[in-house]
């Protein structure tokens, strides 16, 4: 078992009219990428910034390390918020060396390191430029950038992906991946799941304010896993649910497939009941398949929103 | 003080590398020279073409003939007309100006009238006033009998001119320094119109850039790296050091201009001219020791007046999201400014006055009334402990912005009540 860096006890954060986070505690092992799911709105960013020391919790402790964080330790912290922060009229490069010598670097050694990493992303042609200048993805590398470069041991990623096009975004999984191999801790908020299975080794799914669900990406799958069917029917997907009444509940939407079959993913409550569902579908629904699937996140997620995990 | 330091820099270095600030630099002191001079070429050229107005004078003491005509204005006599049909007649077609009826008693009111097709102008006004007053003047005058009058009229004519000194106990002109009320009141206008330029133009841009960094969430990468403290002080002194940098360098210009430009502009015959206020006005500019102690209080007071309103510009800023709501503090933080300007003018009438010598006390009117009243030469005790209020009052100003801004900068969404700023100065 690796040890724990981040911990976050209890924290609850209320704003007039509405708890933005109650009663949240989770624990971030040493090393770990650690994912911050949830639907928007959920308090994924709230939960950031109070564990930033930006937003100040109503009660509840954060550790980094064993100790309350203050701000000779903020140099061990990187953080890249969901709205870019960058100044617009100034420009990429020098951009980049201010922020990086604010957190402690060297001008020598910020600029070194900062030349490499604009090599790396492919984007050194744009030292020069001023960000106003920038698309949304270019800015987001020159922001990514800036929050890495000083090399904190925990890194905290507010919505990494979004503005990204598909091939920035592996480039960016890669460098995230990187950087962990390198020692890094990272924690990232996300409502993209496809993201999380690929990347995440451990989850806290956050949902209407609270903590429903954490743990590491395998251990959450093996206590979801099984009584999750895949089955291909004739019947429309109505009569489907109808059929199984409360023996199986749906997973997201069927989809049509060749031969004017359904495609749907049930999970069956209850072990003992497969044999049942199985004949109820091939009576009513026109069965013509039914293959045992291995959870995806996104099923996860969807079940333990609706409280059937 | 390391970060601090990196973000002056930052501020700095953006701001004075900027082409607007270089262009103001160097374009506003020739702009401000060219303010001085238009009013004078503005009356010369700008009287544009001589006016014909037909004159119809029913004074019965041929005021017509004498009316003297000028560069601006000509008279046509016209006899055997009413008003009504002159009016008709010289109509806006005809190309005459306007029409000026002299009635049979003449100082009566609404007895001359001047009846123009487009609007006239002051000068054109008093000039036609005064003829005509010099006229019936000269008739009384001729009714007296008096022999030799124009004789007599030209010896008792007199104009004496004062000069004014600084007593320095001797009573000597040689030594004591020579004051003239008028230089000291265009001085006077000059220094307190910068400080109150800058106060407000940095001041806002102080505001501007809070709310920017704010809504950009720049300011929450910023956090994490140093406290808002920090990043509040780093704004304002950087921002400070872009005012003291363009007025240092206009200092640099004027004193340049009287150590080299003045000497061999004003040689010695020029010097000799009789004109007084001309020969104070170049005694001012050529004296580059006094010049050089004009501008060492005006950097004292503008650092000192812009760190007070900076301040406050900064609290607003951090409580708002937007430049557009930041405008209802703005306008409470202007109150006090536009009184000082209110004051700074009063305050030519008698530098010395309770109401002067308490407003160039009071912090949030001292940096410009005091500024204004220093040419007039101010007791140095005075100007010390001006200073000293000023600083001090920064001091606090900046203690309370900077709880208010530590809160104001996360708080997105509505603008915050009073009661919710107040709060915020409470919060540990």
């Amino acid at each position: 078992m690796r040890d724990t860096i981040l911990k976050v006890e209890h924290v609850t954060k209320s704003y007039t009219g509405h708890k933005a986070l109650d009663d949240v505690s989770l624990e971030v092992p040493r090393g770990a990428v650690y994912g911050l799911l949830g639907p928007n709105g959920a308090g994924k960013t709230t939960l950031i910034r109070v564990i930033n020391k930006i937003t100040i919790a109503d009660s509840g402790s954060v550790t980094l390390d064993g100790k309350p964080l203050t701000s000779a330790e903020v140099f061990n912290i990187g953080y890249m918020p969901e709205e870019r922060g960058l100044y617009k009229k100034m420009r990429v490069g020098e951009q980049a060396l201010f922020f990086a010598r604010l957190k402690g670097l060297e001008r020598g050694e910020a600029e070194r390191r900062l030349k490499a990493w604009f090599e790396r992303l492919n984007i050194a042609d744009w030292w020069a430029r001023k960000v106003e200048d920038l698309s949304k993805g270019m800015a987001q590398k020159v922001q990514f950038i800036a929050t890495v470069v000083h090399e904190p041991k925990l890194l905290i990623f507010d919505e990494p992906f979004s503005g990204f096009d598909p091939i920035n975004a592996n480039m960016l999984k890669e460098e995230i991946l990187g950087l962990r191999d390198r020692g890094a801790t990272i924690i990232f908020s996300t409502h993209n799941m496809a993201s999380v299975e690929e990347i995440c080794d451990h989850i806290t799914l956050i949902n209407k304010s609270r903590n429903i669900l954490s743990g590491s990406v395998e251990e959450i799958r093996r206590r979801a896993g099984g009584n999750i069917f895949e089955v291909i029917h004739k019947s429309d997907a109505e009569s489907l649910v109808s059929t199984l009444e409360d023996k199986a509940m749906p997973l997201g939407e069927s989809r049509g497939v060749v031969g004017g079959y359904h495609q749907t993913k049930i999970h069956v409550m209850k072990d003992g009941d497969l044999k049942e569902v199985i004949a109820l579908l091939n009576d009513r629904c026109g069965l013509r398949s039914i293959n045992e699937v291995i959870p995806s996140m996104n099923d996860i997620f969807i079940r333990a929103v609706n409280g059937t995990l | 003080m390391n970060k601090t330091w990196l973000i002056i820099s930052r501020e700095y270095g953006e701001r004075v590398r900027k082409k607007s600030f270089i262009i103001t630099t160097l374009l506003m002191p020739i702009f401000m020279i060219a303010l001085m001079i238009a009013p004078t070429l503005m009356m010369l050229y700008a009287t544009g073409d001589q006016k014909q107005i037909v004159v119809l004078d029913r004074s019965g003491r041929a005021i017509v003939d004498r009316l003297q005509p000028s560069a601006e204005v000509s008279f046509i006599r016209e006899d055997g007309m009413s008003k009504a049909e002159a009016c008709n007649i010289y109509g806006e077609e005809s190309g005459i100006f306007g029409v000026l009826y002299i009635g049979s008693e003449v100082e009566m009111r609404d007895s001359v009238q001047l009846i123009t097709n487009s609007s006239s102008s002051m000068m054109l006004e008093e000039n036609i006033a005064a003829q005509i007053s010099d006229i019936i003047e000269k008739d009384k005058l001729a009714a007296y009998n008096i022999e030799n009058l124009d004789q007599i009229l030209a010896d008792v004519e007199t104009r004496i001119e004062l000069s004014t000194f600084l007593n320095d106990g001797t009573g000597e002109e040689e030594s004591m320094e020579s004051t003239s009320s008028g230089i000291n009141y265009i001085l006077g206008i000059i220094l307190g119109m910068m400080l109150y330029m800058v106060i407000i133009l940095y001041g806002q841009m102080v505001l501007t850039s809070v709310v920017e960094e704010k809504a950009s969430r720049v300011v929450d990468v910023l956090v994490t790296s140093c406290t808002p403290f920090q990043i509040m002080m780093g704004k304002i002194l950087g921002i400070a050091l872009v005012a003291i940098t363009q007025i240092a360098i206009w200092a640099a210009l004027v004193i340049a201009a009287s150590k080299f430009l003045m000497p061999m502009l004003f040689t010695a015959d020029v010097m000799a001219t009789n004109d007084m206020m001309m020969q104070a006005l170049m005694g001012t500019i050529g004296d580059t020791g006094y010049l050089v102690m004009l501008f060492t209080y005006l950097l004292l007071f503008i650092l000192g007046g812009f760190l007070l309103y900076a301040s406050l510009y900064a609290a607003s800023g951090s409580a708002v999201d937007s430049v557009m709501d930041g405008q209802q503090f703005n306008t409470i933080i202007m109150m006090p400014i536009i009184l000082a300007l209110i004051v700074m003018m009063s305050v030519f009438n008698d530098p010395n006055s309770p109401l002067a010598f308490w407003a160039s006390m009071i912090p949030f009117t001292s940096p410009i009334v005091m500024i204004a009243r220093i040419p007039f030469g101010i007791a140095q005790w005075e100007i010390i402990v001006s200073l000293v209020v000023l600083y001090a009052t920064f001091i606090i100003t900046t203690w309370l912005a900077a709880k208010i801004y530590r809160v104001g900068i996360f708080m997105h969404g509505k603008r915050p009540s009073w009661k919710e700023l107040w709060q915020w100065l409470r919060m540990k």
